[in-house]
Formats: C-alpha cells, structure tokens, sequence
C-alpha cells in the first residue's frame, strides 16, 4: 500500500546525470535503473517538465522566491561536518557544504564537487574535481581544500568523525583539480562517506574557531545564524555553481524533538515539512486540508539483538525458536499500520549487497518443538530498549512477549534510559536489544564491519564468526561486482545463524505543505531543501 | 507538575518583635544569607559533580554513533578530559568557574555557558510571565472566593483551582495548541518571536501555581477575615475594599509570598514538559537532554546558573517580608 515513494521523486532521478565512464564502478550493477541512457533520461525530464506545467526555456530560469521553514525531530548540535553522525545534521549543513560525491534517493553516487571519481587499485581512489566554484567567502575550490577536508577528519581525534577515516593513508594534488587518495587497506564505500562530509576551504585552518562562528562552503545555501539547537537560518546562494538551484531565497530549519508540536505546526501551517511522522499520525494529517504525508521505504532496517555470549541464547536453537515464535506481519499490519517492510535480508533494498532470502518463517508450533527438543524450560529472557528512541518500541516489545509467552519463554521488558541501556549493552547484561540501524551512508560495509567482526562486536553482541569476518574483508575492495558477491555471501551466513532478528525494514513518513514543489521523500530520513519551491 | 530542585532555601525565617524604624540587623542578616547562599551553592556544585559521574552511562559513547569502536569511544573521553581522576577533574572544573569558564558542552562542542546564555532570555521571560500571570489571576481568585464565600463565585473559584492543579501540563498545553493555534489560528503553536508566542506557554506553564496561590490566598484570607481586627476596621466605617485590600490581604500576602519565592524556582527547572510541548527555546529541556547525554558540563552550568537565581528570588523574598510587614524583624 505505502510503498510508493512520493509522486515529486520521479523528476528527481531524472537529475542524475552521467557523464564519465569511470562512474560506472560507483554503482551497484543491481539496479536496472542506472542503465538508462542520456537520451532517456532527457526524454523523462522532457515528461517531467511537461507533467508539471512548466515550460522550458526563461521560465524555468524565473528567479527564486519565498521562504520555507523545516521541523525537524533531532536537534542538529554543530555547524562542523566532520563532527557528527547525525542525520539531521547531515541534512541541514548539506545546504552549506557540498560534498564530493552526492547520493540519490535510490543509492546512487553521482557527482558533486567531484566530477568524477575512479579507483586506480584497490587502496587508491582518484577524484577528479570541479573547476570554477567558490565557497561562500571568495575562496577558490581546488584540491588544497580537500586534502585539508579530509586530513582534518582522519588527524583531529576530537571529531566524531575521525574513527571512519583513520584508514586513509595519504591525501595528495596532481594539479589543481585531481585528488588522489590512498588508503591502508581497501576502502571500496570511500565515496559513499564523502557523500557525508562538507568540504571546507582550506583557509579554515588557520583557525577553526572563529571560522565556525560564520562557516562557509560551497553550498546552495549561505549560514545566515542559529541558536544551538534550536533553529538555524540560510540565505540563498546566488552564485551557486548549479544552475537554478536553490529556489527560494530563505530556508529556516526548526529542531522539534516532540512529535505532537511538530504536527500541530505544520497543521497551523506555521511549518512546510516535517520529518520522522509516526504511522499514528498519518491520519489526522491526511484529513488536514493543505497537507500531504509522504512515505518511502527507508534504508533501515529494525534489529533486536542477542548477547552472543550468554546462555541461552548463544546457543543458535534458542534464537531459531525465538525467530520462529515471532508473528512478524502482526507487528508490522496491526502495530505500525502497515508503515515497514517485511525483511527478506539483513541489507534492505536498494543498497548494494541486498538479495531476496525469502521471509523467517512463523511457526510457533515448530518453535516449542525446537525448546523441547534442546530439553529447555521456563526460559526468561531479558529484553532491553533504549527509552522513547524507535516508534512504537514499547508495544512492540509487548507484543513480542506475549508471542514468545505463547512457547513458554518469559520476557522481562527493561525500558532503560538510552545512556543505561548502552552501558548494560557494553557489559553483556541482556538476552535480547532492541536497536536499529539507518545504512548511513548507503553502504552497508559500516554495520557489517561493526557488528559481524570479533573487535567491532566485542561489546556489543560479542560475536565471532572468522569465515564472515574474512568475507567482510574481502568485500572491502572498490569492484561492486565482487562486493555484491560476498555481501550475499555474508548475508546467507547471517540468515542461517540469526545472530540478530532482523523484524521489518522502516518506512520513513514526512508531512510537507500542498505549498512545497518538489519535495522528496528521502529514504535516508534526510529533508533536502535546495531543489524545492514553494508556492 | 515536575518540581524543580528546591536547592538554597534554609533558615532565617521572618521574626516578630515590638518596634519599628531603620534596622542595622538587617544588613548583618543579609551578609549571613548571602554566606549561606556561598555554601549552599558549592555544596551542590559537588553533590551535582559526583552525582552525574556516579551515573552509568559513558559521555563519548553518547557522542559516537552507535556502535563506533571502543578505541574511538576510549580517545574521545581522554579528550573530554573523561580519564582524570575524579578529584583533578573537579579541581580544574572549580579553577576554571571562577575564571568565569564552565567548560566546553560536550554535545554542542561550543562553551556551555554560551549555550546556556543563548536559552537564558527565553527561560526569564517565560517564568515572568507566568509568574505574574499567576500572582495576578491567583490572588484575584483566592480574594473573590474568601470575600464571596459559599457563592457561585466561591464554587467557581475552587473548580478552577483543582483543575488548574489536576490537569496534566502536557495535556493542557496539547489542548492549547489544538484550539487556538491549530483550529482558530489565534496564536502561533510553537518556538518564540516576538509576544505572541508567550501567551500559550505561560497560561500552560501557569496553570499548576496560580491554582496553589489562588487556593492559599482563599484559605489565608479567610483566617484573617474571622479576625478581630477586620471587624474593629468594619465597625469604625472603613470602606469594604479598604478592609479587604489593606487590612486584610496585606496579613494574608505572607504565606503567599513565601510559596510563589518556592514556585518561581520550580518554573525555572521545571518548565521541562512545556518547554517540550511549545519547542521553547529555554533551559529545562536543555538539562534534561543534557543528562540524558550525559553532557556534564551543560547540565553543571544550568543547576549553577538556576540554583544562583532560585537563591536570589529568596533572598529577595525574604526582604520583602519587610516591606509587607514592617513588624518583622531579621536576626
């Protein structure tokens, strides 16, 4: 029913342009959709523009107007794009800096700063940059603010960010406008990450305080002022190196956290987007005039964990009889009204690596079969959830209890405060952990390198498998044909074992103003604002 | 209604004695308070410090991504300064307050007393307003209910009181919203421009103490009001209102003032729930997830920065038994 990604997503991928050869080892082979040719593509935007009206030529030049104000669930903390993983964050300062590399709403990388990008082995990627952009202080774009971009992620330890690019050998120039990067050991979702990371202008350096003060990129977008936290102003671009973007001329993002005020804005039609709706509220949007809820599948996927070390849920029976206790469709129909997925492999769709396993099985019967057979009795498990993190987590979890109730393991449901929640995770006190994973930044070697290897999982799930650790290694490399290979291989391990239950893919809802054009509903949670008009 | 902590007030309640005029104890009074304060606020600075390390829950790990390595997770602490031993770390932290510097938050990687600051104005202006909204609805009520006792006017009044007191401030708040903002589209629903964005807040925020007050004033008034004094005032010829008014609501106002001194200090910490309901850009919210990311030096400056100004309205509170009392006496 829901699975339809917005209406105003279409034009967008007709956006995707592809223009050097070199591009075609930076998309999965997976997806039919990058095969389109040139002329289809123009020939879809050709549609596209005619869909909506427009005619081309002056009027598609017509100057940017308006102003559009953004609610967003998590508070954005820092203008530094090295100094977060936020997906808030990552949304707003995107308006600011530009990338190297850009991401599409269907995985796909495509030029940003970087006009191209090709791998020379297997530790060495080569970026060959834009020329004649300016950041928002005068400064030329050249490769000097790359090589200071990126060291400074990888040497300043103080920055959230530093621990992904500690595998970067070296930064080096070859001319103003080529990059080459080396790496200690493949590095094949490089430009997946860059997707994430600002460039700065290397003048920053000189000093980095007040150069936050008032930051500068490349952007769409020019910092206009903030209060931590609360809400932060951008001014339009008017030189940006894109033609026709942005298309209003002020964007004002409004940090939210409390879902009930987020909707009450914009049903006041004090706001023009919000994101991280709950299927709850979809209806009293819907029925609100002026609004529209849009939802896409997202590239997350819902996982409950098990203590690996700990009996008795080390022992693989155990989990399979849990897995098979869990009425999966329930969950998803009855308690998310219908907003998740059903999962079919531990990497959701759209990502490289993501193959069709079919659906876990719900058999209970069996399940009480599989306890009593492996002779155990009066199991009781604890179940620990970081408080009020995941939409309707609580009722989950209640439901789940009474299904594994139902083959005769008691469930104690430990709603922890998320600080408490993790320090019991570090020290192994739990059976079962309620957690979820966004495959920021749409790669999944991040989660497979972090949970499915002995050091990443050490306190966590503590588990260690050699066979997956090498295959995790192996699909390090840049080919995605041979990454495709072993994530499936990876994947096909994990399905057997279930070191984790893997319940539903998220669906991410967004409510948006009938005022907003354009706006897509981004499957990585992110609210993109430079390609959006508004009435 | 969340309550805010009660740190600061101790001893050195209002005294009677026999005779008026200019009061040189008073001044020595203010001094031993002002010493008092000193301790108090020292003593939570600790209480608060060790509290907050004592806490399961590791600060780096709150910054991270899930799931980031330990190595990264053991950098970033030594870098928060995480790893020195807890005494060092308190010493530097009180070195460093009195240069004026309460350490950089940990969240927003910016000093947190500038965070702090930015959410200070909305923080005053919101606790003002609904502290005279409740000093001026409260008392009014509480009056008209004793004076009219047993009337429509009284039942009212007590009605009013116990929803004011019952009612969820969440719920309240919703319902705010909903009706003016949403429906009519009288008021904004959320954030904070210009005056029009206090109105909700305030009345959502006042709602709880105004019912108190209102109910203390009645109860106060209704004391005094069976006093000798009220009916002498009655019997020489004074006017109705000079007797309510002058006679007897000054005699009521002591105990009323003592309780809004105590309420203004639980709207400081306490306007969590309807900061969150209006995205009120002031400091309670900003404890709370300070705590709940264990960022300690944000959450180290709020409770300084509150706990001063909750000492000072009492101070001040103090001082003003004097005014309505001049009977009253410091030692």
């Amino acid at each position: 029913m829901n699975w339809k990604a917005s209406i105003d997503s279409e034009p967008f991928t007709t956006h995707i342009a592809r223009e050097e050869p070199a591009m075609d080892y930076t998309t999965p082979d997976h997806s039919k959709s990058l095969n389109v040719t040139r002329r289809q593509i123009l020939a879809g935007a050709g549609a596209a523009i005619a869909a909506a009206g427009i005619r081309p030529g002056p009027a598609a030049a017509q100057a940017r107007k308006g102003e559009i104000v953004a609610g967003l669930s998590e508070r954005m903390l820092t203008l530094d794009p090295a100094n977060h993983y936020s997906i808030s964050a990552t949304s707003v300062l995107r308006h600011i800096y530009d990338p190297l590399v850009e991401v599409t709403n269907d995985s796909k990388f495509v030029p940003c700063l970087a006009e191209s990008w090709t791998p020379v082995n297997n530790t060495t990627w080569r970026f060959t940059l834009r020329k004649g952009v300016k950041f928002h202080d005068g400064t030329a774009f050249t490769a000097d603010s790359v090589i200071y971009s990126l060291k400074r992620a990888r040497d300043n330890t103080k920055l959230i960010k530093a621990f992904v690019y500690q595998d970067i050998d070296d930064v080096r120039k070859d001319g103003d406008f080529t990059v080459i990067v080396s790496t200690k050991r493949p590095f094949g979702s490089l430009p997946a990450h860059l997707t994430m990371l600002g460039i700065l202008p290397h003048t920053a350096a000189a000093n980095e305080e007040a150069f936050f003060q008032k930051p500068a990129g490349t952007g769409p977008f020019k910092f206009g002022g903030w209060t931590h936290g609360e809400q932060i102003t951008l001014i339009a671009n008017e030189a940006y190196w894109k033609p026709g973007i942005p298309k209003v001329e002020k964007v004002v993002f409004r940090f939210i956290p409390e879902l009930s005020t987020r909707v009450a804005a914009l049903r006041a039609g004090e706001l023009h987007v919000i994101d991280r709706v709950w299927p709850d509220n979809v209806q009293t949007l819907r029925s609100t005039a002026g609004v529209r809820v849009l939802d896409t599948p997202a590239i997350e996927a819902q996982r409950w964990i098990f203590q690996l070390a700990k009996d008795p849920v080390k022992d693989p029976r155990v989990r399979h009889a849990i897995s098979l206790a869990i009425d999966r469709n329930v969950i998803i129909k009855d308690l998310l009204l219908g907003y998740a997925r059903p999962v079919v492999s531990p990497i959701p769709p759209g990502l490289i690596g993501h193959t069709n396993l079919g659906q876990k099985a719900y058999d209970p019967e069996k399940a009480r079969q599989i306890l009593k057979d492996a002779g155990y009795k009066n199991l009781s498990l604890d179940f620990v959830l970081m408080k009020d993190l995941y939409p309707k987590q609580l009722e989950i979890v209640q439901a789940v209890a009474a299904m594994l109730g139902d083959v005769g393991i008691t469930v104690n449901i430990k709603n922890l405060e998320i600080a408490t929640a993790r320090e019991a995770r570090t020290a192994g006190n739990y059976d079962m952990f309620f957690s979820g994973w966004a495959h920021m930044p749409h790669d999944p070697d991040w989660y497979l390198g972090q949970w499915f290897t002995k050091a990443g999982a050490e306190k966590l799930t503590r588990y260690s498998n050699p066979k997956v650790e090498e295959l995790i290694a192996e699909g390090r490399v840049p080919d995605p044909k041979v990454r495709q290979q072993k994530y499936e291989e990876i994947e096909k391990a994990l399905w057997e074992d279930e070191p984790e239950i893997w319940p539903y893919y998220s669906v991410a809802i967004y409510a948006v103003s009938e005022k907003l054009q354009n706006f897509q509903a981004r499957r990585d949670y992110y609210v993109l604002l430079y390609d959006v008009g508004i009435r | 209604m969340p309550r805010g902590p009660a740190a600061g007030e101790a001893g050195g309640g209002p005294r009677a004695s026999g005779f008026a005029g200019p009061d040189p104890l008073m001044q020595a009074y203010l001094l031993r308070r002002a010493a008092q304060a000193i301790v108090t606020l020292v003593g939570m600075s600790v209480l608060v410090f060790v509290i907050l390390r004592v806490l399961p829950g590791d600060p780096a790990k709150m910054l991270l991504p899930e799931g980031a390595p330990q190595s990264a997770v053991d950098e970033l602490n030594r870098q928060l300064g995480l790893k020195e031993p807890l005494h060092v770390q308190y010493a530097i932290f009180l070195r460093s307050v009195f240069r004026g510097d309460f350490g950089q938050s940990f969240q927003y990687r910016a000093p947190a007393l500038q965070v702090v600051r930015e959410r200070l104005p909305a923080t005053l202006q919101l606790t003002f307003c609904a502290m005279m909204l409740t000093v001026v609805a409260g008392v009014t009520i509480g009056i008209v209910a004793a004076v009219r006792r047993g009337t429509r006017y009284d039942y009212a009044g007590t009605i009013l009181a116990v929803l004011g007191q019952s009612l969820p401030n969440f719920w309240l708040g919703i319902m705010l919203v909903l009706l003016f903002g949403v429906t009519l589209r009288w008021l904004p629903t959320s954030g904070f421009e210009n005056w029009t964005y206090l109105v909700l807040p305030s009345i959502t925020l006042a709602a709880y103490p105004t019912a108190l007050v209102a109910r203390l004033t009645r109860s106060s008034m209704l004391e005094i009001l069976s006093r000798d004094f009220i009916r002498t005032g009655r019997a020489k010829g004074l006017a109705e209102r000079a007797v309510i008014l002058r006679h007897a609501l000054r005699n009521a106002t002591i105990p009323v003032l003592t309780v809004i001194g105590l309420q203004i200090g639980a709207l400081l910490g306490g306007a969590v729930i309807t900061e969150s309901v209006f995205a009120w850009p002031g400091m309670g919210k900003l404890v709370v997830d300070a705590i709940y990311f264990r960022d300690f030096p944000v959450v180290q400056t709020v409770l300084i920065l509150s706990a001063t100004i909750f000492v000072l309205i009492n101070l001040l509170v103090d001082a003003l038994y004097t005014v309505v009392d001049p009977r009253i006496r410091y030692r």
